[in-house]
């Protein structure tokens, strides 16, 4: 106990309500101080009684219906003053029905509206200033992987992707490509602080890229609808970001320590309205933020520089920009940049492990069966990015995006499964990230017609009896069961997060209630949405798990015995870059075609 | 712009039932609310019609990316 003792008298003035008066006097007690507490209905005149024949120091009334509250509470305060108490006891009035304002006019000492907490009126019996609990200070940033060793239960499967990750390591020696050579020309200028090697850079830079990012190099000319922010928008961006971070209170969406941490996708094209949405996502309890970069980005070699701001979806990589966007975060947000798909993507390692990036995401599988870039490319690009990973302690998540094409589980999670080995042998920390939504291999096959619970529990329950590793359900979860409607958007949104948390995995990522809607950019009311029906999901089902049918474990098998035959078709087949070619990961008659940007841009060195 | 919509950060939406004989009168009636209430940039995020009438959420988008947001630029519009 930090002050004296009181004797507090707490009474409901209310004919049934008193729970919120029960969770104070429980909190008091526990504090050391005198409680009394009168059972409901009982009248101003009999209240005021109590408090005189006991000679109490502070009185907590409390009203929970609106009904004749101000005529109530105010013949209450009457009585007390013509009693002489109100002189000498402390009187707080607090529940559902009650307004700070109108305690106050009508003369109590304090007025307890709906979300007090008890602590608040702990605070009030002390006659202390209640200091509200600094929740920021209290959110630290996670690494998923840290409690995971990754080891393989699953020993054919381990041994099947020895071979292949093996023979891609043997592939790439002595192999080059545009990308990797940008990222070593931005590394040297990173490096450099001399103006005359920097613009010699740069013009070796520009040689490795297509003509619309030469034309900056050259003479400083973007592409359409891409434009230089001015030094008065960054000016503002700094003040706004000053009194922002200063208001920042973030809630916790996670109700017990094993709910996942929870990712947005954030990418409106403009660096300031993104950070806007981050603000507004992180003070709603979002744990990540994943940055979106636009299409065409992944289809041109080469970036841009400086400050950039674009007019459609997906924002600009450039080291400035993510530094913008680095420098908004709260200490404790997981950011990722995702290098995934294009023809960038070991300079986006690079770029995001200097701002200092927490993640990037690789899939060689996905990136060039359902991205768009060509197999060899990505491959050799992909080695390159995942030793740069690797170097900046950088873990990547290896999406499975191909089943949104049309590709099963079993082919993307094989594809997954590969560069996740790859990652540990370059001694990375790779991430395995599962759809967890309503796949084309489902609504065609069927395994969705009775609930969507069994098949994504299924892909969680194949991939826990394969290894031991991090779980990052993805993206966005519930993708494809989600309506224009936000209400039945946010529910699907919360409920696959809490069948996430209840098969135990480490992250998901969410969309907005705009997710079904595509007539313009996402609100930010719609990021809220999703963020408090999550908390509200978690906070329902606690430790309580989502039970699945047996047709989990039957379909868990089976997605395992077709990694299986899969990984055995790849080894058989001798190459993982021809393997990708020929559709042994995900087949043209599946909807996975292997891309071709970037194709023929390989070198032997 | 009023002020108080200065301070949206993107956009409005408008959440209502209206009474009415098909969805496509209330998506009439929806962009017709919108326009009078001075929205221009009107859209039907999402509309139900069944029975009696029909569910509808509407937004009017008061800045898109890349816009010049006041509540940004605006230092009174921040406090």
């Amino acid at each position: 106990m930090t002050s004296q003792k009181k004797k507090v008298l707490l009474a409901p003035l209310d004919p049934v309500h008193d729970i919120g008066l029960k969770m104070i006097k429980r909190g008091l007690d526990l504090a050391g101080h005198d409680t009394i507490l009168l059972p409901p209905d009982y009248s101003p005149e009999e209240i005021i009684k109590a408090a005189i024949d006991n000679n109490v120091d502070v009185i907590l009334i409390s009203r929970t219906l609106g009904y004749r509250v101000a005529e109530i509470l105010g013949s209450f305060i009457d009585l007390a003053e013509a009693s002489g108490l109100r002189e000498r006891v402390k009187i707080g009035i607090g529940g559902m029905a009650i307004k700070p304002e109108l305690a106050a006019e009508l003369g109590f000492d304090a007025g307890f509206g709906p979300g007090t907490t008890v602590e608040e009126a702990i605070a009030f019996v002390e006659g202390r200033e209640y200091i509200e609990e600094d929740r920021g200070a209290r959110k630290t940033k996670k690494d998923i992987t840290e409690k995971y060793d990754y080891t393989f239960k699953n020993k054919r499967i381990e041994k099947l992707l020895n071979t292949i990750a093996d023979e891609i390591i043997e592939y790439v020696k002595g192999k080059t490509t545009p990308g990797i050579e940008r990222a070593k020309i931005r590394e040297k200028m990173f490096e450099s602080d001399d103006e005359a090697e920097l613009r010699q850079l740069r013009k070796e830079y520009a040689a490795f890229c297509d003509d619309i990012v030469k034309a900056y190099y050259a003479n400083g000319a973007l592409k359409e609808k891409t434009r230089q922010l001015t030094s008065e928008e960054l000016q503002a961006l700094k003040s706004y970001l000053e009194k922002v971070k200063a208001k920042m209170k973030p809630l916790i969406l996670q109700h017990i320590d094993t709910n996942p941490v929870v990712f947005i996708q954030y990418g409106t094209g403009c660096p300031f309205m993104d950070i806007a949405h981050i603000k507004t996502c992180e003070a709603w309890g979002a744990d990540g933020v994943v940055h979106f970069d636009p299409s065409w980005g992944a289809r041109t070699e080469g970036f841009y520089e400086g400050f950039i701001t674009h007019e459609e979806d997906g924002s600009v990589i450039t080291y400035e920009n993510l530094k913008l966007i680095k420098d908004a975060l709260m200490p404790s947000t997981l950011w990722q940049v995702r290098a995934h798909r294009g023809l960038n993507t070991p300079e986006t390692v690079l770029l995001a492990g200097k701002v200092g990036a927490d993640l990037t995401k690789i899939n060689i599988a996905y990136g060039s069966l359902g991205g768009g870039t060509d197999p060899e490319r990505l491959t050799v690009d992909a080695v390159a990015a995942i030793k740069y990973a690797a170097r900046f302690k950088m873990p990547f998540d290896v999406v499975t995006n191909e089943e949104l094409c049309g590709v099963p589980a079993h082919k993307a999670f094989a594809g997954m499964l590969i560069v996740t080995m790859l990652g540990l042998k370059l001694g990375a920390r790779p991430i395995l990230q599962p759809l967890f939504c309503y796949s084309p291999e489902v609504m065609i096959s069927g395994q969705m017609k009775d609930n969507y619970i069994d098949f994504n529990a299924a892909k969680i329950f194949a991939l826990k009896s394969i290894l031991n590793a991090p779980i990052w359900c993805g993206a966005p979860i519930g993708f494809l069961t989600q309506t224009e409607d936000r209400v039945q958007s946010s529910l699907s949104t919360a409920l696959h997060a809490s069948l996430a948390s209840s098969l135990e995995v480490d992250g998901i990522s969410i969309a907005s209630a705009d997710e079904a809607y595509s007539g313009g950019p996402i609100s930010a009311a719609a990021r809220v949405d999703t963020l408090r029906a999550t908390q509200s999901a978690f906070r329902f089902f606690g430790h309580a798990k989502i039970i699945p049918t047996e047709n989990s474990e039957i379909w868990a098998s089976q997605i395992v015995e077709g990694i299986e035959r899969t990984l055995e078709s790849v080894v058989k087949n001798g190459s993982f870059v021809d393997a990708l070619y020929k559709g042994l990961l995900g087949s043209r008659e599946e909807g996975a075609y292997p891309g071709r940007a970037g194709r023929g841009t390989v070198k032997n060195i | 712009m009023s002020k108080a919509l200065e301070k949206v950060m993107d956009a409005v939406d408008i959440e209502t039932f209206l009474v009415c004989d098909s969805e496509e009168e209330a998506k009439k009636i929806s962009i017709q609310m919108m326009n009078e209430l001075g929205f221009s940039d009107a859209s039907i995020v999402f509309i139900q019609h069944l029975g009696p009438g029909a569910r509808v959420r509407v937004r009017g988008y008061i800045y898109k990316p890349g816009d010049r947001y006041n509540w940004f630029y605006n230092k009174k519009n921040n406090s």
